[in-house]
């Protein structure tokens, strides 16, 4: 109990810091919507097809999504460092992922957020229409694919606080997190070794049977998606639990965790 | 000679020490794999939206598009940094010309603009076969350069803002963002609407990218110059007013005793 009065401690601070902070800002509701336009302005054309305006439609709110996810949560030991109470954290009987875990839901509810711009602007600047779902299986996808995003925010935090170049090196290659997630476009498009990198992340699978939620088309075998997406996920959980106790160790083994 | 000398110096450390990505992984992530991400990301939506015969219009777009990341990221960091970094009482309290203290925050970027261009269509042409070798490749060149010193100059304008506000970098990204929209990159301008077109045209990249295209096409410069003549007038422009609001908020900075307010 104390673990989640804690947890949800995390959450509302750093709820109400996203509130005052331009990235946050930004990253929700700016960011989304510039990508989900050119999508959008790109698709403007004769001959797009559902499929096609369903993409452009959900794409950018899943890329916002995402976006905060890897930026916001991912980063959440990074920003107690940069902030300076790191070392408070570390000093508090709560363990580092209970705090991680608080800040990170934050994370996944403001990075939700970034659908309501970007569905916006498409019916209201496109005149763009959600396909009719399949409801059932589109909020079982959307919630799996919630997790793991979840997961992988987990994984990206010790990561980013133990190893700076990679917040720099993932930072850089977001836009090619969007090509090997299918964020805006199905995979099966990419050259097969590609497909093969993506089929690694558990994202990639959450998306394809959110997708097939909304279209009659193509293969819908949800069943063997979400369970992928469920043991990738797990895979990365795990991970992250020994990265976590690896920053624990780190930190108060070398005193130098706080150093910028 | 020695003044050369000292001005070239002085670009190369004012860029090494605020421009946070002078460093090996930063350099490594985003001047190497973003543009690589970036032209990945682009091409394979382009292709699925409007099949793989415009590959290379998307392709090129947004090698072009890469000199915003040095002209307007670079640009800003440079300027908004010192802040930042605690430098900014030092820069205002110095005797320095200012318009050399400004127009050179630009220079390195600007090359740096040119090498990303460069690398964004030779990651182009590698990975999906593009044959660009056809096309007016000097004047290709030439419409790199001018849009390299135009986005620059439009990175002059916002980097300025660094003086006295404390996200300036936020500002960096919806503007580099903004130019994917704006800038012809991934869809014909005309497909804006027509406010939009304006603004459009009143900034950098749009002509460029135009010119740019034509000359792929195998235009000539004299087919391109109007074209290459309004880019170039708008980064002017945008430089221009840049300079008067970097002077005006110097003094604002100052008079408000902002310049360590972080």
């Amino acid at each position: 109990m104390a673990y989640v009065r804690a947890a949800a401690a995390a959450f509302y601070v750093s709820m109400r810091l996203r509130f005052i902070s331009g990235f946050a800002i930004m990253g929700f509701l700016i960011f989304p919507l510039i990508l989900a336009a050119v999508g959008l302005f790109v698709l403007n054309r004769p001959g797009t097809t559902a499929t096609q305006w369903t993409y452009g439609l959900l794409g950018g709110g899943l890329i916002g999504y995402w976006g905060i996810v890897y930026l916001d949560a991912g980063n959440g030991i990074q920003v107690e460092r940069w902030n300076g109470t790191l070392e408070q954290i570390f000093a508090v009987p709560t363990p580092l992922w209970v705090i991680v875990l608080g800040k990170a839901l934050g994370g996944l509810v403001w990075g939700m957020l970034s659908f309501i711009p970007t569905i916006a602007l498409a019916y209201f600047g496109f005149h763009a229409l959600l396909p009719r779902l399949d409801p059932g299986p589109f909020a079982i996808s959307f919630t799996l694919l919630t997790f793991s995003f979840l997961a992988m925010a987990l994984s990206f935090s010790p990561i980013f606080a133990m190893w700076r170049w990679a917040f720099t090196m993932v930072n850089g290659f977001e836009l090619g997190t969007y090509v090997l997630c299918g964020f805006m476009f199905p995979i099966t498009i990419l050259p097969a070794w590609l497909q093969a990198v993506s089929g690694l992340l558990p994202p990639t699978w959450g998306t394809r049977a959110l997708y097939a939620a909304t279209t009659a088309e193509g293969s819908h075998d949800f069943a063997a998606w979400w369970v992928t997406t469920i043991v990738l996920s797990f895979v990365y959980i795990g991970l992250s639990v020994w990265l976590f106790h690896l920053v624990d160790r780190r930190a108060r083994a070398t005193g130098e965790l706080a150093l910028v | 000679m020695i003044q050369l000398t000292a001005f070239g110096r002085s670009l190369w450390l004012q860029y090494v020490a605020l421009f946070q990505w002078a460093t090996i992984p930063g350099y490594i992530g985003y001047k190497l794999i973003l543009p690589v991400a970036q032209i990945l990301f682009f091409v394979e939506f382009g292709v699925f939206a409007t099949g793989s015969q415009n590959a290379l219009y998307f392709a090129l777009g947004n090698a072009l598009q890469l000199t915003a990341n040095a002209g307007i990221f670079g640009v800003i960091a440079t300027v908004a940094n010192e802040r930042q970094f605690g430098t900014l009482p030092m820069l205002l309290g110095s005797p320095a010309n200012r318009l050399v203290t400004f127009l050179s925050r630009a220079i390195v970027n600007v090359i740096d603009g040119v090498l990303s261009v460069l690398l964004g269509l030779v990651v182009a042409a590698v990975i999906f076969r593009f044959d660009i070798w056809h096309g007016n490749l000097p004047l290709l060149g030439l419409c790199i350069v001018v849009i390299s010193l135009t986005t620059a100059g439009l990175g002059l304008l916002f980097g300025s803002l660094g003086l006295v506000m404390r996200d300036a970098i936020v500002v960096a990204n919806i503007i580099y963002y903004g130019l994917l929209i704006t800038g012809g990159i991934n869809f014909p301008v005309s497909r804006l609407p027509a406010a939009l077109q304006t603004v459009a045209y009143a900034l950098p990249l749009t002509r460029g990218v135009e010119a740019a295209r034509e000359a792929v096409a195998g235009a000539s410069f004299s087919q391109v110059a109007g074209l290459l003549a309004g880019e170039l007038a708008v980064g002017v422009g945008w430089a221009f007013l840049g300079y008067l609001v970097f002077r005006a908020f110097e003094g604002y900075a100052r008079r408000g005793g902002l310049q360590d307010a972080y």
